[in-house]
């Protein structure tokens, strides 16, 4: 555990901002597997039953100094970080790969598809803190299969090395596509790794935002004030498919999602409001309804958008065009430019 | 110009140390390759050790009866800079060899 | 970022007075590229295997770490991968990085970072997260060396869009050019002669601008063929010219310098002056960068040309170990049996 002091509690203002960005993680996530389905959308990776996980882990970010790496599966993360949604949306409507938010200004580096790919980053942009003498934190997201590629073990000895300002969040949701973690993860364990790069880890109940968002804040306590590195791995469940084109009934049945999902995470935290009275029934549907209006004109813009201009595949190549790319482009735009 | 330090090689199989005897070099001295440059004794036997290269002598260490341990410098070498990295070998620019001549006429229209 | 005082994008440091030229090995030179660009880039990072207390195991960060402090020179732990992609996060951060790979056949275990995420985050983030990477290679055959140490990989970097490729010739090539491309907003493979490291030439300091930095350079004019070469055949086809001469053949050497963007222009310029081409390099014939070059010249000068372009290479073979070497490297001979047969050839 890490050595830091124990930060205050959650107030009941933060417990009720948790829950209406799970609400609106949860729409949004539910919309547009709608929207995939409709032909909205050409493919979307859910992460229903992560927003706990997901959530708890963005809110504790400071958008004026630290900065996310995350992967393609991080919605939540980047509602909780107030990444502009229809932006993050774009890269599934198939407009631009990395998204069409500002990764520098949102703090939310861009859409990441390469498994395993940003976590070195992280790493990187975390030392550059050290370097600079600033105290940013780098948050980087991977789940149970990433953690297989050889790009994690790099990156986790290069931050215990250079004891980096970096928190490794790793999502274990049970199931990388067909493959479950006790066919993944030898040992069962990411977390139990961490050990061997001399990086202080914990395993928290990820479909709890209470524990993550306080393991969160430990871990960017620590990282912050000079402690290392830390890994936080939050057991959760992925509740839906891999993505819009995936089909768990070949690998998993009802009966085996009931039996390891457990209890729903938003569901969780919404008991635990009305338990402890710092939220009503009436806070609730006002929250979920405010989620599904969310979702509708992140649904509306989205489409809105229209195809993006041909032009755009030059012109960001570089920052410094090759004269073969220019000619390449004025090829293309006096033999097939066609918007 | 550079130093390039060569350690006690175990002389045995898996000795620790060696004493040594008497110095056959000293430092400000050019040496070549095979040279002898020190003799030693240890528990097996007493050996002569031949330079492993061309260079001039900077330091040796170990005075006649002090031990010196394997893998612990024993004499260090100035070198020219040009030597290689950690592998490889200088390539040496050598006058180009040929034995092919060009024999066609360019036509020149 | 933009608050990152260290990495502010302005060159705070200024340029050392351009001092008189001197003669320098290639090695010599580039870490004297190296810590001007240290001391007048405050963003500027050195990082690698080796680089820091060791000096690189070629010696061109010799001396850089004590100079400038542990923080901008240092050791990383041995991953190839590790240094490419924490590479990427100080770029993310503001820097400047210039890692270095130790050997050309160990970019390989990087190339997921290189290729995914160094030639792509520009474009993924819409030019809003640019990668001032200068990655140093120790490239190509010729010393010796065991394997994996003597391997070309030009093609495979020129191949990858977003990248940028150079190689530098002389020691003078080699100062100015590393200088420039750690200038650059845009990532850059900078594969470095091995076998040329230990060559001296005149350096001469102070910049000379983009007019001279970029595109190829005539290394030696002449008329009735030129031989296109970059790295450390730019040194054998000089030495093939001066023998050609003897022949009564004056052949023209075109040192390409970058193997991305490559200067089809300046290709073309001299193809037209000599009418016929021979490319030369180390790498394997097929996919070559020589077939690049081919097209080109094919493209621009098809009119002009006396004979198909010959390509003098190594071969589709493992590189081999250092006994045969020689046999594979492109040698005098058979870069004159080139020029021989673009000479002879008739059309029809």
């Amino acid at each position: 555990m890490p050595a830091t002091t124990d930060p205050p509690a959650l107030t009941a203002p933060e417990l009720r901002e948790l829950y209406r960005l799970m609400a609106a993680t949860r729409a949004l996530d539910t919309a547009a597997v709608a929207w995939q389905r409709q032909g909205a959308i050409p493919g979307f990776a859910p992460q229903l039953g992560q927003e706990a996980a997901q959530v708890g882990s963005g809110f504790v970010v400071d958008r004026r100094r630290d900065f996310a790496f995350p992967t393609y599966r991080e919605l939540g993360v980047a509602r909780a970080m107030g990444v502009d949604m229809v932006g993050y949306m774009a890269t599934h409507k198939a407009l631009w790969h990395g998204g069409l938010y500002d990764p520098a200004q949102s703090r939310f580096a861009p859409v990441q598809a390469v498994v395993a790919g940003s976590v070195l980053h992280a790493v990187g942009w975390a030392h550059g803190q050290t370097l600079a003498g600033h105290d940013g934190v780098a948050l980087s997201y991977f789940g149970d299969g990433a953690s297989s590629q050889g790009d994690v073990h790099e990156a986790m000895n290069f931050a215990g090395v250079l004891r980096a300002p970096v928190v490794f969040f790793v999502q274990n949701n049970g199931w990388a596509i067909s493959v479950p973690t006790e066919r993944q993860v030898a040992g069962g364990s990411v977390a139990a790794r961490a050990a061997g790069y001399g990086i202080v880890s914990e395993r928290v109940d990820g479909n709890d935002v209470v524990a993550v968002v306080e393991a969160t804040r430990r871990a960017f306590a620590q990282a912050r004030s000079g402690g290392g590195p830390v890994l936080i791995e939050a057991m959760t469940y992925r509740r839906g498919p891999h993505s819009t084109s995936d089909d768990p009934g070949r690998y998993r049945s009802l009966e085996d999602e009931r039996r390891d999902a457990g209890t729903d995470p938003l569901e969780r935290l919404a008991q635990q409001l009305l338990r402890t009275g710092a939220a009503d029934q009436a806070f609730l549907e006002e929250a979920r309804s405010a989620a599904a209006a969310d979702a509708e004109q992140v649904r509306t813009k989205l489409a809105a958008l229209g195809p993006r201009p041909g032009r755009e595949m030059f012109e960001f190549v570089y920052q410094e065009p090759t004269g073969a790319l220019k000619s390449q482009a004025a090829a293309w735009r006096v033999e097939s430019e066609h918007v | 110009m550079a130093e390039l330090s060569f350690p006690l090689p175990d002389l045995g199989e898996g000795l620790i140390e060696a004493t040594v005897l008497e110095w056959l070099v000293e430092p400000g001295e050019q040496v070549e390759r095979n040279q002898p440059l020190v003799e030693v004794e240890t528990t097996k036997s007493a050996v002569e050790l031949p330079s492993p290269q061309a260079g001039k002598v900077l330091r040796t260490y170990g005075v006649p009866g002090a031990k010196v341990s394997v893998g612990e410098p024993l004499i260090v070498f100035e070198v020219a800079d040009d030597a290689a990295g950690i592998v490889g070998t200088v390539p040496r620019d050598e006058a180009p060899k040929r034995r092919v001549r060009l024999t066609a006429v360019p036509d020149e229209d | 970022m933009s608050e990152t005082t260290i990495a502010a994008p302005g060159r705070t440091g200024a340029d050392p007075e351009p001092a008189a030229p001197r003669q320098l090995s290639m090695q010599q030179a580039l870490n004297l590229a190296l810590a001007d660009i240290l001391a007048t880039d405050p963003a500027a990072v050195v990082l690698g295997e080796d680089v820091g207390t060791l000096g690189g195991v070629f010696r061109v960060t010799d001396g850089l770490q004590g100079r400038f402090g542990a923080a901008r020179v240092f050791d990383t732990p041995l991953a190839e991968s590790g240094i490419l992609g924490m590479s990427v996060g100080l770029a993310m951060a503001g820097f400047h990085p210039l890692p270095e790979v130790q050997f050309d056949g160990f970019a390989y275990p990087a190339v997921n970072q290189i290729v995914c995420q160094i030639g792509r985050m520009n474009y993924r983030s819409r030019g809003t997260l640019p990668m001032p990477i200068t990655l140093r290679v120790p490239s190509f055959g010729g010393i010796r060396a065991p394997e994996h140490h003597g391997e070309s990989l030009e093609a495979l970097f020129a191949h990858v869009p977003g990248l940028k490729v150079v190689s530098p010739s002389t020691p003078e090539e080699a100062y100015h050019l590393l200088r420039y491309a750690a200038a650059r907003p845009d990532p850059v493979i900078f594969m470095e002669p091995k076998s040329r490291y230990w060559q001296k030439g005149e350096v001469s300091t102070g910049r000379r601008g983009a007019d001279g930095d970029l595109g190829s350079r005539v290394a030696r004019p002449g008329k009735h063929v030129t031989l296109i070469a970059w790295g450390a055949m730019v040194a054998r086809c000089l030495q093939v010219a001066e023998l050609a001469a003897e022949d009564g053949i004056e052949v023209e050497v075109l040192d390409l310098r970058w193997l991305k963007p490559l200067d089809a222009e300046g290709l073309a310029a001299s193809v037209r002056r000599t009418r016929r081409a021979v490319v030369v390099h180390e790498a394997p014939l097929t996919s070559g960068l020589g077939a690049e070059v081919a097209a080109l010249v094919t493209e621009r000068c098809f009119d002009t040309l006396r004979a198909p372009v010959e390509r003098v290479t190594g071969f589709d073979v493992p590189y081999p170990s250092g006994d045969l070497e020689d046999e594979y490297i492109p040698n005098i001979d058979r870069i004159l049996f080139g020029i021989q047969r673009v000479l002879e050839y008739r059309r029809g």
